[in-house]
Order: structure tokens, then sequence, then C-alpha cells
């Protein structure tokens, strides 16, 4: 679902690459944890996927059809990304203005399906996170684990192929990091989509199926 | 992807709600402006046309002098009424009187029955049964709305008085084709010859040709026949001249209404650049979630649509009241004096209303188009982390940057020196957009320069903090400086005008105003026991000067110019005319000697020295201008000739006003002495002073327009500031809450975010003030040359500006503190806590 090959970066005004020749592939259904020190280039390594930076050299196929995101211009990765991926952040972006269920029915808007499955598939997915009956919330009264629930419906609803998650768990207590972790690999795991998992927790990156740890001189 | 913007609409305007009605407002009330001067206007042409209509019938061609006080010889209409193209010609003799006790004269129209039927049916006179005589008999025939004005019926006896002139007759019936607001009479033309003359010859000759005539071949094969002193007009010439009489005042208005829909595009462009600046985080997730950039672009041009639809629909609703409230308080000429006596009726009109619904569109579209560009450009993955940022323009883009300002002020100045263009001061405007762009392309680079050096200094915290956030947020500096610096521009232009022009009247009014004491009669003769009493002796007065006005037909399309007989000295003409330049002396011999005024000599291009030969007495005369005189109450052009020339020429002088100079001492008596004759003859008689008020008064309440407005922007600049400010200060919420937490008190926060604001008003209103001397000087030196040919000094009113720039100050700060309370409302703690 994810392959990744020959990716190079370099910041602008850096003197060194932040990473070259990355090569890595996550097959359909995997989970991987990608690890590693503050500042080595994960969430640019993530960003790139992605398709928010640019990389510099490489390839990185995504989904059935193995598109290359590196090639594609803005417009194009923006519909690969609608398609195809799906995002849980660390500070939950959920957008203030829309209520709950808006909030999950937005990839299913940006991917064209049709209005008449939004509701049910919104409902499925609330149920399936454990917050049934908060889709006319405002997300202004939801706690930092519920906004991360809706941010996971978000991310599932419109069953992409790959799911990137950026510290997923990092802005929440113990408690409701591990509740949140494990919906999180349940229901990847339940809708069968590869996720790439950026953390800095050990205990989340054991959950994994494997683990990429990315240091200053690549892969390993 | 419509569900989602409308979702994202609605949020919008749910969130924002006070920011996006002013702008709604700001739009609404450009369109309101700019539709009702057009319904007005045309409801104003179109009731003209009817008037017109009425009174001149449907004709193929009108003969007629070309000197109002001149008259068509029966022979030339008898000339015409034997070609055989000509089916019929009707005569006419139209003048002014007054129905005693009546002081305001109206028309009397004497026509041929019988061919008036065939060309003029709606003034067809219908016999009263309750009155024995008829039209042959002397009868004459009153409009129903005059009639009702006079309180006088059919049978009633009435005496018409025009100077010495009267006639007792009979009201012997009415006219039934006129319409509600036609106030005239009727009468047999035999008749009116007979009582108020002329002697053979008639005022018009109005001609209707043979079905297989063209109309536009056979004048032109006629007009070069003509004698000098006549004109072949075209029934359409009128409208023409109607419409162009009002047509640099309307297109005045029309531009202000369009500077109203200008200040709410800026409204929507602060509007929209802050929601995009707050809703940063929330475009980049929706980027990254899959909305592209097109996308993320066309969503806030939606959002810019979303108040510009309703906005211009609100619009044409306010403008369609405030055309009906318009011309009941104003009149069809708002106030501007061309139809005096129109309140013709409204009608809501299509196709204008669409096209002043697509300018609202257009201009909240124009507003936001910049903050939807900023939006597609915003890189995601760091707007996602930090939220808005400005990118710095790299280094050819600031070159472009500190380049633009100057090149559009070369262009400016280029624009101003062009003519007008179809009589319009169309480059002139031009300019002044430019000079409001190039207001706001420096409002950043002088908050970078002035600031950033400042920004160095050692002070205070919350000043360094204020001065600081200025200095490196030139774009929210520069969208919260636009409102004040076109809101106050605009202000300031008007102000220097207005106050240059009143200055100037105020100069003209001193050199035209000689007497102490003026008697006018109403566009009729004085009479003559009056002017015979006014050669005796013992009359209180020093000095008497009579003058008498007409006017002449140069170009049928254009209106008509003023012919101005005075008593006045051929060797020193400066006596009584305020000249704009040298006097030239006539060449020897006994050419007459004219004086044209400033907009005759700039609309037909007449320069002094040069001889002209005038429409004048029936004949081309030719005449030797003698120099340009100022004139600010003829906009259309005005020849001044002496009494003598005027006379040895073979014009018969029938004075209709009188400049009087009272013995000293004997001011009471001078008034005492005339009362008579004005209650006898329905004078008008004022004093200089008296004039000079009312002349001041109603300058004043022809710009009272202006000032509505200019309040109206001053409020939407600072409104603009006020938001701005406030979305700046929730932009940098968790900065402030930081320095909360490092130790600043609420109160050195509120006073830096205070600072803010009046560091950035007092860059607009700097800039404002520059741009506005500079519109001032462009709307003083060109527009107003070049749309009314009134010419005048630049006067700026310092202390005027200086005022309204410190008050403006004032109140933004006071806006700024409702920003700062903003900036300090919420707990430190629960700003870093929900920090996303």
């Amino acid at each position: 679902m994810l392959t990744v090959s020959g990716l190079s970066k370099r910041h602008p005004r850096a003197s060194r690459p932040l990473f070259s020749a990355l090569a890595f592939h996550i097959a359909a259904g995997e989970i991987v944890a990608l690890v590693g020190e503050s500042g080595v280039g994960k969430s640019t390594l993530l960003n790139c996927i992605a398709g928010l930076e640019s990389a510099d050299r490489g390839a990185i196929c995504i989904g059935p059809q193995a598109l290359d995101i590196v090639r594609l211009d803005e417009t194009a990765r923006a519909a690969l990304r609608a398609q195809h991926i799906g995002f849980v952040f660390q500070a939950f972006h959920v957008l203030p203005t829309l209520n709950v269920a808006q909030n999950i029915s937005v990839p299913l808007l940006l991917c064209g399906v049709p209005a008449g499955e939004h509701a049910s598939r919104t409902q499925v997915l609330l149920e399936r996170v454990g917050l049934a009956g908060f889709g006319e919330r405002w997300p202004a009264s939801l706690s930092g684990g519920e906004l991360q629930r809706v941010a996971i419906a978000r991310a599932l609803v419109h069953q992409p192929a790959l799911i990137l998650a950026d510290e997923p768990t990092g802005n929440l207590d113990p408690r409701t990091a591990g509740e949140v972790l494990s919906l999180l690999l349940e229901r990847v795991r339940e809708q069968q989509t590869s996720a790439l998992i950026v953390t800095h927790s050990q205990p989340l990156a054991q959950c994994c199926d494997r683990i990429l740890a990315l240091t200053p001189d690549g892969l390993q | 992807m419509t569900t989602l913007a409308w979702w994202l609409i609605c949020a919008q305007f749910r969130t924002r709600r006070a920011a996006t009605l002013l702008s709604m407002l700001a739009i609404a009330l450009g369109v309101a402006l700019g539709y009702a001067i057009h319904l007005i206007n045309d409801a104003a042409l179109a009731d003209f046309a009817r008037a017109m209509q009425t009174v001149q019938g449907d004709p193929d061609a009108l003969l007629a002098a070309r000197d109002s006080a001149g008259s068509v010889p029966l022979e030339s209409i008898n000339d015409i009424a034997r070609d055989p193209a000509v089916l019929v010609i009707a005569p006419v003799i139209e003048t002014r009187v007054r129905i005693e006790p009546a002081r305001t004269p109206v028309r009397l129209i004497g026509l041929d029955v019988f061919s008036a039927a065939a060309v003029m049916p709606k003034l067809l006179p219908r016999q009263s049964d309750r009155v024995a005589g008829n039209l042959f008999d002397g009868g004459v025939y009153v409009s129903p709305a005059l009639l009702g004005q006079l309180g006088l019926s059919a049978g009633a006896a009435v005496t018409l008085r025009r100077g010495d002139q009267h006639w007792a007759t009979t009201i012997a019936g009415d006219l039934p084709g006129t319409g509600p607001d036609d106030l005239l009479l009727v009468a047999d033309i035999a008749w009116v010859q007979e009582h108020f003359g002329p002697a053979n010859a008639v005022s018009e000759g109005r001609v209707r040709l043979a079905p297989a005539t063209d109309p536009a071949s056979w004048r032109a094969a006629l007009a070069g026949q003509l004698p000098a002193g006549l004109l072949l007009r075209a029934p359409d010439d009128e409208s023409a001249r109607v419409s162009n009489l009002s047509r640099a005042y309307r297109v005045n208005l029309n531009v202000l209404a369009l500077v109203a829909l200008l200040t709410g595009a800026f409204l929507v462009f602060a509007t929209q650049l802050t929601a995009v600046a707050q809703r940063s985080t929330q475009f980049a997730l929706l980027g990254v979630l899959g909305l592209s950039p097109r996308m993320r672009l066309l969503q806030v041009l939606l959002e810019g649509l979303a108040i510009g639809v309703p906005g211009a629909l609100l619009g044409l609703a306010l403008g369609y009241v405030l055309a009906l409230a318009f011309t009941q308080l104003l009149g069809g000429d708002l106030g501007g004096g061309y139809f005096a006596g129109s309140a013709p009726r409204i009608v809501p009109q299509m196709l204008p209303a669409l096209i002043f619904l697509a300018l609202g569109c257009v201009a909240s579209l124009a507003g936001a188009l910049y903050p939807a560009y900023l939006n597609r450009e915003q890189p995601l993955a760091q707007a996602l982390k930090i939220g808005f940022a400005q990118r710095p323009p790299a280094g050819d883009a600031q070159r472009v940057r500190r380049l633009l300002p100057v090149l559009l002020a070369l262009a400016a100045l280029v624009l101003t020196q062009l003519p007008a263009i179809f009589d319009l001061p169309l480059a002139g405007y031009t300019a002044i957009a430019l000079v409001l762009v190039i207001g706001i392309a420096s409002a950043p680079l002088l908050t970078q320069n002035v600031f950033g050096g400042f920004a160095r200094r050692s002070l205070p915290a919350p000043q360094r903090i204020a001065i600081q956030n200025v200095a490196q947020a030139p774009l929210m500096a520069q969208v919260a400086a636009s409102g004040l610096i076109v809101s106050f521009a605009l202000t300031a232009s008007m102000v220097i005008m207005v106050s240059s022009f009143r200055v100037a009247v105020d100069h003209w009014l001193d050199e035209v105003l000689p007497a102490p004491l003026y008697l006018r009669s109403k566009s009729t003769p004085l009479p003559q026991e009056l002017l015979a009493a006014l050669t005796r002796p013992e009359v209180p007065f020093a000095r008497v000067e009579q003058s008498a006005q007409a006017s002449l037909t140069i170009d049928p399309q254009r209106p008509n110019v003023a012919l101005l007989v005075r008593e006045i000295e051929r060797s020193h003409p400066e006596a009584r005319l305020p000249f704009t330049g040298p006097v030239l002396a006539p060449p020897a011999g006994d050419i007459a000697v004219v004086w044209i005024s400033e907009a005759l000599h700039e609309i037909y291009r007449i320069a002094p020295g040069q001889t002209l030969r005038l429409p004048l007495l029936g004949r081309a005369i030719e005449v030797f201008v003698g120099g340009v005189w100022r004139d600010y109450s003829r906009q259309f052009g005005a020849i001044a000739i002496s009494r003598d020339d005027y006379q040895r020429l073979g014009g018969d002088f029938q004075p209709t006003d009188l400049a009087l100079w009272p013995r000293p001492g004997q001011e009471a008596a001078a008034t005492a002495w005339l009362a008579p004759y004005t209650g006898q003859y329905g004078l008008e008689v004022a004093d200089a002073a008296e004039i000079r008020r009312l002349s001041l008064s109603i300058f004043d309440k022809s710009f009272a327009v202006t000032y509505a407005l200019e309040a109206a922007a001053m409020l939407i600049g600072l409104f603009g500031l006020a938001v701005t400010l406030a979305a700046s200060v929730c932009l940098r919420a968790r900065e402030l809450a930081t320095l909360g937490a490092l130790g600043f008190s609420r109160r050195m926060l509120s006073r830096a975010v205070m600072l803010e604001g009046a560091l950035i008003a007092a860059v607009g209103l700097f800039i404002g003030l520059a741009c506005g001397i500079a519109i001032g000087t462009i709307l003083t030196q060109v527009i107003n040359p070049q749309a009314f040919h009134w010419r005048m000094s630049l006067h700026i009113p310092w202390p005027a500006l200086l005022a309204g720039a410190g008050s403006t100050l004032v109140a933004a700060v006071l806006a700024s503190h409702y920003a700062a309370r903003q900036a300090t409302r919420l707990p430190v703690a629960q700003v870093l806590a929900s920090a996303q």
C-alpha cells in the first residue's frame, strides 16, 4: 500500500540532507511505527509521504494504483490524499466550526461519496469510536480523548488505503492514550488499512506490526 | 463539495457576525447609492421626455432661433411650408407670463389649432360648456395641474402679464392631454402674438414631413440654406441636450457610489484576510484531507460572494427606497438644479438592477481575491503547525514592492495630464484610484522601515512588543491600515475640494456682487414704469446698472449658452467681471467685444484674441473675444456683452435684472421705494449679503450627501481597524497568553495592544492624509475643470484636517481598546491549555 524508494530531502539552508535514499514498504493491513529522536525528520518524512512537502529525490507510491505522489502536481496530490489517505494528528485538528458529525463526514465530501451514504457511514464510525450520540455536539464541548476519537473516525470514514498518524497520543494522559491507541489499532486492523504511526511512545510502537527507526544515518 | 462550502460559509457567518454584516452593509450602501442615482436620473429624464413630448409633440424637425431673444420670421415658416416634402408646419409662440396675482411665471403657448392637431395633439384644448367664448375669441386653456395650483376653473377671468404687457382674458377650458406636472397655458397664436409679440415672427416651427421623406436627409439638406440665426433641430436633440445637462453631475454622483462600493470591497478584503488568517489551520487541515488548492481559493471567493450577493440584493432594495425618498426631498436632479420642479415617478428596472447586483458581486469578489490567493498559497504543513504565516517576499519581489508605488505615482501623474475622455474626467478618476493603491501598497514599507528601526531601541516591554508586532507583521498592519487610508484619504480629499471650492466661490461672490442691492424679474422683462422711475433725480439710488439675460444655441446637442447683456465699459470690463487672465483690447474698428466664461473657453476651445461668428439677433455676427472670466453659476458657459455693443448690433435691450447702489444713509428708503413695484410686478429684491448667504447655503446643501458619505466611510474605516486588530489579537492569543504567563500584567498587555492600534492608525492617517491631499489636488485641478469647467486654487484647510486626524486617532485608540479587551479577556491558563 505504501512503497518508498530512494527518498532524499534536504532543507534549503541545511549543510547536510535530513535523510537520503530512504526505502521501505508497508503492505496492505500492516501497521508500522516510525520512531526516532526529535529533529531527525520523522514529521518531514510523513509530510513528504502525504505530499505536503516535496522530496528532492525518490518515489512514494501509494494506494492500489501505486501512484507516485512525488511526481504529482498539487491538485492531484490533494485528490490522492482525499481518496487514499487518512490522517490523525497529535493536536487533533478538528474543525471548531463544524459539529462532530460534519467533521467526520468531511473526507466523504472531499472524495465524492454520494450524500445519501454520509449519515449512515458517519453513524457507524461514531459508534465504533465510542461516540454514539455525539454527532450534533460541537468540538468545544469535547475532551481531548473525545476529540482524538473524532479525528480517528474522520481518518477512517472514507476507508483509505493508508493512515498517517503523527504522535496520535502525544497530547493525551496515559489512560486516555491507551484507550485511544487500542481504538486506533483495532479500527485500522478491522478495515485492513495500512498505517504509518510516528511516535515517541515505546508502548505504542510495541503494539505495531513493525518498527522503523529513523536516525541521521537512515532507517534501521 | 457544495455541502462543505456551504458549511464553511455558514460557520463564517456564525463566528464573524459583526465583520460580515458590516462588509455586507458597505456593499449594500455602494449598490444602493448607484442604483438610486440611476433610478432617479432615469425617471427624471423619462419625466422630462414625457413633458417635452406633450409640449413639443412628435415633429420630424424643429425650426427655431439660435438666440432665445430672437424668433423665426414668418417668411421662413412660409418658405418651408411650400416645400413639397413638408406635410405640415405648425407655428408656435412660446413665452412666459405671470397670471396675476401669482409671482412665478408659467409657459404660455400660442398655437394654430389646425396644424397643431397634426404635430402636437396633446396640446389641443377642450372647450368648457360653461364658457361662451372659444379659442378664436381670445380664450386661454389651462392645464389641469395649473388650474389646481391656481384654484381656478373654466370661466374665470385672468390677467396675464409679461413686463409691461398684459392681457385680460378668460379661461375657456382645459388641456386634457397634459400630464399631472405640466403647468402651462395654451391660446390661439394670433392672440398671443397680438399681446406679447413677436410681430411677423414665431418662436418655433414644428415640421411634419411627408411619409416618403427621410427626416435626417431633409434636415441636412435644408440646414445649409437657413439664415445664420436659425437652426433646424432633430426632435431628439432636446433629449440629448437634457441628458448632457446633468451628465457630469450624474457621473460624479456615480463615482461617489463607486467609492462607497470600493470601501465595501476593502472591508470584504479586511474581513476575508483576517478570516483566512484566523482559519489558516482549518484550511490547512482541509488541504491535508484533500481539499485542492483551487478549491481553497474558490472557497474564500465563495465566502466573499456570500457577502456580496445578499449585500447587493439589500442594496437594490435600499436603492429603490432611497430613490423614492430622494425624489421627494431633493427632486429629480438630486439638488443639482438641472430639472427644477421635477418629482418623477420611480420605477424599478430589471437590467440596471442586474448590472448593480453584478457590480456588488464584483466588488466583493475583488475584495476576496488576495485573501483567496494567500489561502491557496499557504504551505499546509507549516500552517497546520503554527497557523497563518506571511512569507517575506523574495529579493525580486521586494524590489518590485519598493518600486511599485513610484511607478504607480508616475502613472497617476501622467493620467492627470490627459484631457477629458467623452467629456468626462475618466483619466482623473483612474489617477485617484491609483493614488489609493499607492497608499495601501506603501503601508507595509512604511511600517517595516519606521518601526523596524524603533524596535531595535531600548523601550519598556509593552511598547517594544507593540512596535515589534507592527514592524514584523506588515500584512496585518496593511490590512488594518488600509481601511483608514482609504476612508481618511477620501474624506480629506473631499474636505480639501469643498474647502477650495467654497473659498473660491466666496471670493467670486465678492467680485460678482459689487452692488449692495439687487432686483430681478423672473425671466420676463422689467416694467418700463420702474425703469422710467429710476431715471428721476429724486430716487434714493446713487447708481443703477441694468442687465438682461438670454440664451444662445451654439451646438444643438449641448446645453444652451447664457448671453449676458450688461452695462459694462468696453475699455474697462474688469470692473464688473472677474477675469482669469489678461483683458485684450479689441482691434481698431467697430467690431463688438464679448468676454467668455471659463466653461465656454474650455467646452468650445475658444481663446481670448479670437474672433467668432455668434448666432445673435437672427444672424451670424462677428465678435472679438476680449478675455475669459470666472463663472461658478453657469456650468455650460456664458458670454458677456456690453449693452452698448448689443444695442449697436440692433439688439432690443430689455433688462431683467438691476444692480442698485442706494445713496449713503438711504438704504432703508431704497427698499421702501422699491416695495410698490415688487408687489405689483412680482419682482424679487435681495441685498448682496443675503444673496451671498443664500448662495453659500445652497453650496453647503449640495455637498450634504458627500458629508454623509464621508462620515460613513470614516466609521467603516474605524470598524475595519477594530475588526482587524481583534483578529490579529485572536491569532496571537497563544503568544499573548505566554507573555501573561511570563509576567506581563493584563494592563501591560492591554497597553501593548492599544499602542499597536494607535501606531497602525497613525500610519494609516499619515498615508491617508498624504493621499487625501493628492486626491484633493486631482479633484480641484483635474476633475472639477474637466467635469464642470470650474477652476479654482487649491486651499488646504490644515486645522480641519489635523483635527479630523486627531479625533480619528482617538477613535482608533478606543476601537483598539475593544481588541485589547479581547486579548486579556480569557484566563492565561485556559488559552495555553486550549492551544492546539
